[in-house]
Formats: C-alpha cells, structure tokens, sequence
C-alpha cells in the first residue's frame, strides 16, 4: 500500500470512523437512549432525540468562567485531556471485524489506561478549580478509581489469559473461534459491566457526584463550553466501554465476522450496534432499579467480592484451557 | 450560527432553585414539578445542583435580609446568559411580608426578574408554563437583536423603530420599582 493511501485511511479512521464522526453521533445518542430508557423505567415520557445535541449546543455558547482560585491553566487543560484519551482509545477496539483500526501486540493495556484518563483528567480539574465542594468530589473519584481499577483489569485480563494475547483484535479473533468461552467468561463480564457503571459514576457507584450531598462534585465550578466537553467525554466512554465489554467478552462481531466483503462489513457494523446497546441498556436498567451507595461500602463490594471472584475466573479460564488442550483429562 | 443556537437555549433550560426565605411552600410545588408526574425532562429541563451549571435561576420567598448578599452572588455565579423567575407571591412583590423588618420586598428588589410566576404556592402547572413562556419570549427577544443586527436601519439610536423589534423589557419595569407598591398585589396571573 502506498504512503498517501496509507495516510488517507488512517485520517478515516481517525475523524470519521469509528474515530471523531462517528463517536460523537454515537455518543449523544447513546445518552438519548439511556435517558430515555431511564425515564421509561420510571414510568415517565422522557427527552426528546435531539435533547443531548441541544444541551451540547447550549454550553458551548454559553460563558465559561474560570474561577479566580482555580489554576488557570490546569483548570482549562484537564477537559480536553479526558476527550482525547476516550476518543484515542476507540482506535484500538475492533468495531467492524475481528482487526481493530489500529492494532499492536498489548494494545489492550494501552485501551485500559486511556479509559482511566478522563477519571484523572475529572481529578485534575476538580482539584485545580479551588472549590471545597469539588475537591471532596475528587477524592472520592481517587478512592473509587481503586476501588473498581483493579477488579476492572483482572476481569479484562481473563480474556487475555484464554487467548494467551494482549492484543485486542487477537482476544476477539480467539473468542470467535471458540464462541464457547463467551459463557466461560460470563463472571469476567458481571465485574467489569459494574466496573465500568462504577467508572462513569453512574448510580449506584455516583458517589464522587452525589448531587444531594456535593452539587455534582469535581464539575461544580465548570461551566458552558469546559463542562460541554465533560459531557460528552461522558458519553463517549459509555460508547467506547460498552465496544470494549462487547469486544472482549462477547466475542466482537461474532456471527458477522466470517462472512467476507461489504455485506460482511454492514453485518459486523449492525452486530456492533446491537451488542454495544445491549450493554448500555443493562448499564441503564442498573442504573433505574438501585440506590447509591456510600464511598465506604463501594470499595468494601469491590475488594472484598468483586477482586476474589475475578481472581476465580482467571483459575477457571486457565483450567479450562489446559482441559482443552488435554493435560488435564 | 444564532438561530441553532436560540433553538438549543430554548430546548434545554437548567434550572437552579433556590429558597430566599420562603415558608417552604412554593419549595415543595417547585420540587413537585420535578417529579416523574410532570416530567419536565419533555421539554429539556432538568434540574442542577450549583449556579455554574443553570440557565434559570427560580427563586422563591421575599429575600431575607442575610440571604439577599448571598441571592446576589448566586446569581453573579451564573453563566452569561442567564434568566430569573419569582416563584411565589412572596418571591413576586413580598406578598404577607411585605413592609416586615427583616425582609426585602421580593427578588426585583436584590437582582433583575424576567419572570413572575404568582400564586400562594404556586403551583407545579404554573411554573411549567412560567418557564415555558419565559423562553418563548427571551426567543424573540434574541431573534429582535440579531434582526437588529443585520439590519441596523431599523434602530436609532438604541432604540428600535420597528414594529417587529419589541422594546427593551426593563425599559418601563423601573418606573413601577420605584413607585409605591401599595395596592399592587400580584402582576398579571399566568394562565394554565
């Protein structure tokens, strides 16, 4: 393949799809869709489809202030931060077949840190915009980032530890091959769905946002285009979290993915949306049907029965795989 | 540019709400109208915890005099642009507080109101609409400006000269702030 051609597919792939275009439509709609299966959940009518675009354009031209005790240039930094990390993060998940848009060996690893960038980069600017409220708000995002970071990577090294890669496209290329491991790896898929509900702070794991408690936390002092990026920083990672989950644990494009050419492209497109929905509606119904929880007794969950069984399902996955290799009879 | 942008102000306003010594009744009908019952996330409002986030400030009770320092910066906090309802009687013009010790006269009397919404509470129905009419007319309000701005012949001086371009709201709301307000009780009651 030649340099320009080369360069043109990667500039798709990085502004239209799966990269900026694409994340961005996604991304508001799968807020309109959790709105408004949330608000079905509660027996109300709910938003109308454009309501997350509308909200998007009515901060970006509203007045964004820099508070007089906020460090200026931390402060403005710490959104664009969280963005680029999500929006990198979406090149290394395959979407459309088993090979991602770009792909290394451990890229997995790479997809793992950049989605804990916008927990960071909320840190960063919360702790920098010189509010009470929103420093309480980020100690509780610290506490809770060790509470679920560690259960999260145990539970998405399972997949690794059964295909023996950590490269993502090979995870998904081996979960397709042997669809079985789908129900192996079902534990795997319980922690990190609430792994990664606890990463968005949605409830029950909302506590660093506790709005009846800390008015929204680390976000208290951000307003128009600086909290517009916030959002949909938000919304993103639920996208991209959800491709992860889908890609690790229910084997990506699964039933699409052997078929070959275009039509194999639009099937694996649409397997994508369905799986990827799948897990934000299970996030949402989540969401609607529990209260929160207190900071104490999130960790508590997280360590004391979360970790131990993630630490199960990487013994059964390697039993597994010697039975099936016959060492064990 | 202006046109999406008045679109995208008018589906989502956030409210803040805030209690300037009300006797909690209007606070409850505000919290009401928040409830799944009227579910005001249909037309985009939704309500928010710190004044950076909010485009309405709704305010209730007659502004006591330790919270009107507190109701003005609150309201310096908000994000340019911003609009502010007087929920209540009390909120309105002072209503049974009115000439007390301790109290102001309403909201107008510590920072500018676009919105009276009377009612001793009011209720949920009636700050619905409230707000829903208060966008409809800062709309056209914004649609006058940049009208005025494409065309400046049809301003001089400041002041417009057509039909089309409504005055300037504040323009004849001074002279009754600074009038007796004896007699007036409530302003014109919103329809529901």
């Amino acid at each position: 393949m030649s340099l320009e051609l080369d360069l043109a597919t990667g500039l798709l792939y990085l502004l239209v799809f799966p990269g900026f275009a694409f994340l961005f439509v996604y991304g508001l709609t799968a807020e309109y869709l959790d709105r408004k299966l949330y608000a079905r959940l509660q027996n109300r009518v709910g938003p109308p489809v454009v309501q997350p675009l509308a909200d998007f354009l009515k901060l970006l031209a509203k007045e964004s202030a820099v508070p007089e005790d906020a460090t200026a240039r931390i402060y403005n930094a710490a959104p664009w931060t969280g963005l680029a990390g999500v929006f990198t993060a979406m090149l290394y998940v395959p979407v459309w077949s088993e090979q991602a848009a770009f792909a290394f060996e451990g890229d997995l690893v790479v997809v793992l840190f950049l989605l804990s960038l916008p927990s960071f980069s909320l840190f960063f600017g919360g702790w920098y915009s010189g509010n009470v409220f929103s420093r309480i708000g980020t100690t509780r995002t610290i506490t809770q980032l060790f509470g679920y970071e560690i259960p999260f990577f145990l539970a998405c090294f399972a997949p690794a530890v059964a295909a023996g890669t950590l490269s993502t496209s090979g995870i998904v290329a081996f979960v397709e091959a042997n669809p079985l491991y789908v129900f192996v790896l079902l534990p795997a898929f319980a922690i990190a769905l609430l792994s990664l509900q606890a990463k968005l702070e949605r409830i029950p794991f909302d506590i660093p946002e506790a709005e009846t408690e800390l008015a929204t936390g680390a976000l208290v002092e951000y307003s128009g285009r600086k909290l517009a990026l916030f959002r949909l920083t938000k919304d993103v990672e639920l996208v991209v979290g959800a491709a992860l989950l889908s890609a690790l644990f229910l084997g990506g494009p699964a039933p699409a993915g052997a078929i070959e050419g275009s039509v194999g492209l639009v099937a694996g497109v649409v397997v994508f949306f369905v799986k990827t929905l799948t897990v934000i509606a299970l996030l949402t119904v989540l969401k609607a049907v529990v209260a929160r929880l207190r900071i104490e007794q999130m960790v508590d969950v997280f360590y004391r029965v979360l970790v131990p069984v993630a630490l199960v399902q990487i013994a059964l996955v390697l039993a597994v795989g010697l039975y099936t290799n016959g060492v064990i009879p | 540019m202006g046109r999406i942008i008045d679109w995208a102000r008018n589906r989502s306003p956030w409210i803040l709400h805030l209690n300037c010594g009300s006797c909690n009744g209007c606070d409850i009908e505000t919290i009401d109208a928040l409830m799944p019952r009227y579910d005001i996330e249909r037309f985009g409002i939704q309500q928010k915890d710190t004044p950076r986030h909010a485009d309405i400030l709704v305010a209730t009770g007659p502004v006591t005099e330790q919270m009107a320092p507190r109701l003005k910066r609150v309201y310096e906090q908000m994000p340019e642009p911003k609009l502010v309802i007087a929920a209540g009687s009390c909120a309105s013009t002072g209503g049974v507080f009115y000439d007390c010790y301790n109290c102001r006269e309403g909201i107008d009397d510590v920072i500018p109101v676009d919105m009276y919404i009377p009612g001793c509470p009011t209720s949920p129905e009636a700050l619905i609409d409230g707000i829903v009419k208060l966008l409809a007319e800062s709309g056209k309000e914004a649609q006058a400006e940049r009208l005025a701005e494409k065309k400046p012949e049809i301003v001089e001086e400041g002041t417009p000269i057509d039909e089309a371009v409504p005055k300037e709201p504040d323009a004849d709301r001074t002279e009754t702030d600074d009038a007796p307000q004896e007699g007036a009780d409530e302003p014109e009651p919103v329809e529901v």
